[in-house]
């Protein structure tokens, strides 16, 4: 394999010293700073365990690693080649979500995860990655075609596929994730305001039918949300107690491992979805406020990444994967704190979860990659 | 290169770099949301929410007292605190439950009475939290359990305290029972510091005295976490166990008076006559209050409520009865007292008497003859009374016997009192709207007609002229103890009223119920010792109205519902009295001859229960 550590097309193999000069330290610095208050929060969430649960810091710690591993895969890479293979990529996952909804193992009622060779993987998460690539090769590709309705037809396509098979999981937060990562890009990539109107108003006549195709448990979510207290200890339960824990945190926070939420295990999905409100409760407003700020800095240093890259394909990618990660901040933070409703979409680098993790270490990867890259001259 | 159009991609920088100023801008003001929604949860709401999660794991648990024991005047214990066994699984711990079911409902010796494990929800969602599968298991079937709790993983076994009635039967009406307070009684004021799921008395002295027998409960602050699992007591309040219940009752002369009775309706009380101390008191047929200990079952309650003879209800002080030959002594009191007659005043009975148009018996067909007062009372003769209830008229008749306390409540610490009915002119009025006629003044002077005492009013008139005059309220509590013995507080004997009757009649009275057990003729014959030392008076209250100027008919052939009740009162020894007791047979016939027998044998064990106590004590 000749494509590794070169740049262009694959003609000149020749390593660029530029390459190492302009690699993003930052981007790494700020990912692994809040990979690591992951962990020690991890740490606390699983210091109580029942005998059922297994602690999940050290497991968290080795899938940091492989996506760390990843991650130098997908920066090594010129970008430019892995968007050329982005059809590829997106059948692939396409192909791993059928193969879920057959030989998926079914965890807590929905058939998410697929199990190769002892390992779990949820192929819904390298979705959000595919989903990402595949849409800046087709905007890239059909920037100055301009869109038109044929083109929607396509691009619906796209996103639909995947979108209908997640839901069919069933896992509502995690294809409403792909819809708003595919508004964010088209609304980026300069899809046409009537588009957007006209998506808008199909939105508005669609999301009502699907009220009937929902399970009664995503009903129960939906009107729990709206309401937390009318079932407190059934599906009201979650939010409740998170917002005890969050709120009782107060400005300074119990204090690692002193949690009561947490340590007392009133809390649910501590490790998972409610990372953060362990997080909140123990170090308070003032280390949520830092943790926040970390990830704002992310956020835009993503965003900055974007802005400066060369050529198109960079900044949609940029853009892409940056989104990804707010989106992520947003919706969890949000749910964790009651203003939205709890959909099960991890927070980037400090849920537990290994699919997660390495998807995401892969999309920063991807930002590496336009970040360096964007000094170095097309050919 | 920045800035311009790259020419090959039509890529233009200025237009991306716009939109990403916006998104910069939406993007910031996202997290700046986010912010401000956690600012307000952790710093505005913070004490709130802190609250709530140190009410999410710091639980009160409330600690049962035990209940305070009830004991006889000599420090016997009545009633005393047992242990009862419950069978819970803690689910968490039992993994599969339906195993461990099964395996509990095997390992008994069905023979035996298999453990009948009632279906419980162990869908609390709090794992930790034990869930009662049986209640009250008996011994054989917890040392079974206990044998094989390796096998029974998370089955625990729950000591829950009961009461023990010792007696049983014999003290029911006394002691009463307890139960979980129902929702209309935590509706009560009486019940205001009580909550759900308390034990109550219900009846007896379980319920006249729960204030001072229930004790305090504790309470423990436990840390818990969400599955109810206990971590931490962060504080305790112990428990203070109710008082001990001291009463008046000997429980040896209680068990001689239940022997006495054999398998006959009716009550029996024994009083100490200078006290108002209630040494022993049943009323038959009875029930036993130990089948309330854990909740009686429907069967047996409706067997209890159903029975024709209401053995749920206490003869003894709720029981209404005519009093009969044995009401004569209040007329004869009145008499005296009002100067109508003297001792010596003599009428003559033939056996019948007439007012207006009708025609009354004397209960001795061909007539007594001629008859002093003594004699009158210790024959029983009826025309005699017939003579007096006319000289003094139905509201004379009426205010003597209000005097010795007939016609209201005694004020016996225990629920369900009656008050008996002393019939006058204006409560016939307001009854029946009719005047009163005076022939009713006639039944009305031997215990007949609409009168009506309780067994513990009758009693209280015999023993205020056993003791010369007064009348003492009837005192079935001694005192109130703690559990180590310190009183709390007596009641002494309380004087109600002193009677305005004077000493000189009272001894008439006295002389002649003497009489009427000692001397030849005398109704209350069968009470007649060698000491000579009984004083007594016999009573057959008629059931449902005989006609008067009719023969009656003989005893055996009229139906058990329409005998007449027996009674038979009586107070001894004659000089310086220590026992005065009331016998009523409910449709037993004759108070000579059925009650009376039963008050010579409570009175026989009573003073052999003396004879061998003494000598114990020399």
């Amino acid at each position: 394999m000749d494509i590794l550590i070169l740049s262009g097309k694959g003609k000149n193999v020749k390593i660029d010293r530029r390459l190492f000069a302009n690699f993003d330290w930052v981007l790494l610095g700020l990912v692994l700073l809040i990979s690591g208050i992951g962990i020690l929060n991890l740490y606390s969430a699983g210091y109580n365990l029942r005998v059922t649960e297994e602690h999940l810091y050290t497991k968290q710690m080795s899938w940091i690693l492989l996506g760390l591993i990843m991650m130098v895969i997908a920066f090594s890479v010129d970008y430019h080649i892995i968007i050329r293979h982005a059809y590829l990529i997106y059948v692939v996952s396409v192909l791993l979500l059928f193969l879920v909804s057959f030989y998926g193992n079914i965890v807590h009622g929905s058939q998410r995860w697929l199990v190769i060779w002892g390992f779990s993987f949820q192929p819904s998460e390298l979705m959000k990655l595919a989903i990402i690539i595949v849409l800046v090769r087709y905007f890239d590709d059909n920037m100055e075609k301009g869109y038109y309705p044929a083109n929607l037809v396509i691009l619906l396509t796209i996103v639909g596929i995947p979108f209908f098979m997640i839901v069919r999981q069933p896992d509502l937060g995690t294809a409403m994730f792909l819809m708003v990562l595919f508004l964010s890009m088209a609304v980026f990539a300069g899809i046409g305001r009537k588009v957007l109107i006209r998506l808008g108003l199909g939105g508005m006549i669609f999301a009502p039918l699907c009220w009937f195709f929902l399970k009664d448990y995503q009903k129960e979510r939906i009107l729990t949300f709206l309401n937390p207290e009318r079932d407190p200890l059934g599906a009201g339960y979650h939010i409740i107690q998170s917002i005890i824990a969050v709120g009782s945190g107060g400005v300074w926070g119990k204090g690692i491992l002193k949690g009561t939420q947490t340590q007392l295990r009133f809390l649910p999905e501590q490790q998972t979805d409610f990372a953060f409100s362990v997080f909140a409760e123990e170090w308070g407003f003032v280390g949520v406020f830092v943790l926040m700020f970390i990830f704002l800095v992310l956020v835009l240093w993503g965003l900055k990444i974007a802005r400066y890259s060369r050529d198109l394909t960079g900044a949609l990618t940029a853009f892409g994967v940056t989104m990804f990660v707010f989106w992520g901040i947003f919706i969890n933070i949000g749910m964790v704190i009651g203003i939205f409703p709890v959909v099960g979409i991890p927070l980037p680098f400090f849920s537990y979860g290994g699919s997660s993790m390495i998807v995401l270490m892969t999309g920063v990867g991807l930002l590496m990659n336009v970040s360096m890259r964007r000094f170095i001259l097309q050919p | 290169m920045f800035g311009k159009q790259d020419r090959l991609t039509g890529y233009d920088p200025v237009k991306f770099r716009k939109k990403i100023q916006v998104i910069i801008w939406l993007v910031s003001l996202a997290f700046f949301l986010l912010i401000t929604r956690l600012w307000y949860l952790q710093v505005v709401k913070g004490d709130n929410l802190s609250q709530r999660s140190e009410n999410n794991r710091i639980r009160i648990q409330e600690i049962k007292p035990l209940r305070g024991l009830i004991m006889d005047t000599r420090g016997n214990i009545l009633v005393d605190n047992q242990s009862s066994f419950d069978i819970s699984i803690i689910p968490e711990a039992a993994k599969d439950i339906k195993d461990v079911m099964n395996k509990l409902t095997n390992l008994c010796d069905p023979g035996k009475g298999a453990i009948s494990c009632k279906k419980a929800s162990f869908k609390s969602g709090r794992p930790f939290a034990p869930v009662r599968i049986c209640k009250n298991i008996d011994r054989d079937q917890l040392a079974v359990v206990e044998t094989n709790s390796l096998d029974l993983p998370g089955v625990v076994v729950d000591v829950v305290p009961v009461r023990e009635y010792i007696y049983g039967e014999m003290m029911a009406h006394i002691l009463g029972y307890v139960g979980n307070i129902s929702s209309s009684e935590l509706g009560k004021n009486v019940y205001s510091g009580y909550r759900s799921n308390d034990i109550v008395g219900k009846y007896g002295i379980e319920k006249s005295l729960d204030g001072y027998l229930k004790g305090k409960s504790g309470g423990e602050q436990v840390e818990v976490d969400v599955a109810g699992r206990r971590l931490n007591v962060l504080g305790e309040i112990k428990p203070v166990p109710g008082y001990n219940v001291v009463l008046n009752i000997d429980a040896d002369l209680q068990k001689i008076c239940w022997d006495a009775f054999q398998e006959k309706a009716g009550a029996a009380i024994v009083m100490d006559p200078c006290t108002g101390y209630i040494m022993a008191m049943i009323s038959r047929p009875s029930f036993d209050s130990n089948l309330f200990n854990r909740g009686i079952s429907g069967d047996r309650w409706k067997k209890l409520t159903t029975n024709p003879l209401c053995p749920l209800q206490s003869r003894a002080v709720s029981g209404q009865y005519p009093p009969g030959s044995t009401y004569k002594v209040v007329v004869a009191a009145a008499a005296l007292e009002e100067g109508l007659i003297t001792e010596n005043t003599e009428i003559f009975c033939n056996g019948t008497y007439r007012i207006g148009d009708r025609t009354f018996r004397c209960w001795k067909k061909k007539g007594h003859g001629t008859m002093n007062l003594h004699r009158a009372i210790v024959e029983s003769c009826d025309v005699y009374f017939y003579h007096l209830g006319e000289m003094l008229g139905v509201d004379k008749l009426a205010e003597y016997a209000g005097k010795f306390g007939l016609g209201y409540k005694t004020g016996i610490s225990l629920p369900g009192e009656k008050m008996g009915l002393v019939p006058t002119r204006q409560w016939k009025l307001r009854k029946y709207g009719e005047s009163w006629q005076k022939g009713e003044t006639t039944s009305l002077s031997i215990g007949q007609g609409f009168s009506l005492v309780t067994p513990l009013q009758l009693l209280r008139v015999y023993c205020t002229i056993a003791n010369g005059g007064i009348l003492y309220k009837p005192r079935l509590v001694k005192g109130i103890e703690t559990m180590d013995g310190r009183v709390v507080r007596k009641f002494p004997p309380e004087k109600e009223i002193i009677i305005p009757i004077s000493r000189k009649n009272i001894d008439i009275l006295r002389y002649a119920l003497w009489g009427a057990v000692n001397e030849p003729h005398g109704t209350g014959w069968a009470l007649k010792r060698k000491e000579k030392d009984v004083c007594g008076k016999t009573g057959t209250a008629q059931v449902i109205g005989m006609p008067q100027d009719e023969e009656k008919p003989d005893v055996k052939e009229v139906p058990y519902k329409h005998k007449d009740h027996a009674l038979f009162v009586c107070f001894a020894p004659y000089k310086d009295p220590s026992i005065a007791i009331l016998v009523i047979v409910e449709h037993g016939g004759h108070g000579g001859s059925v009650a009376a027998p039963i008050a010579r044998r409570i009175v026989d064990g009573y003073f052999n229960l003396e004879r061998k106590r003494k000598k114990c004590e020399d």
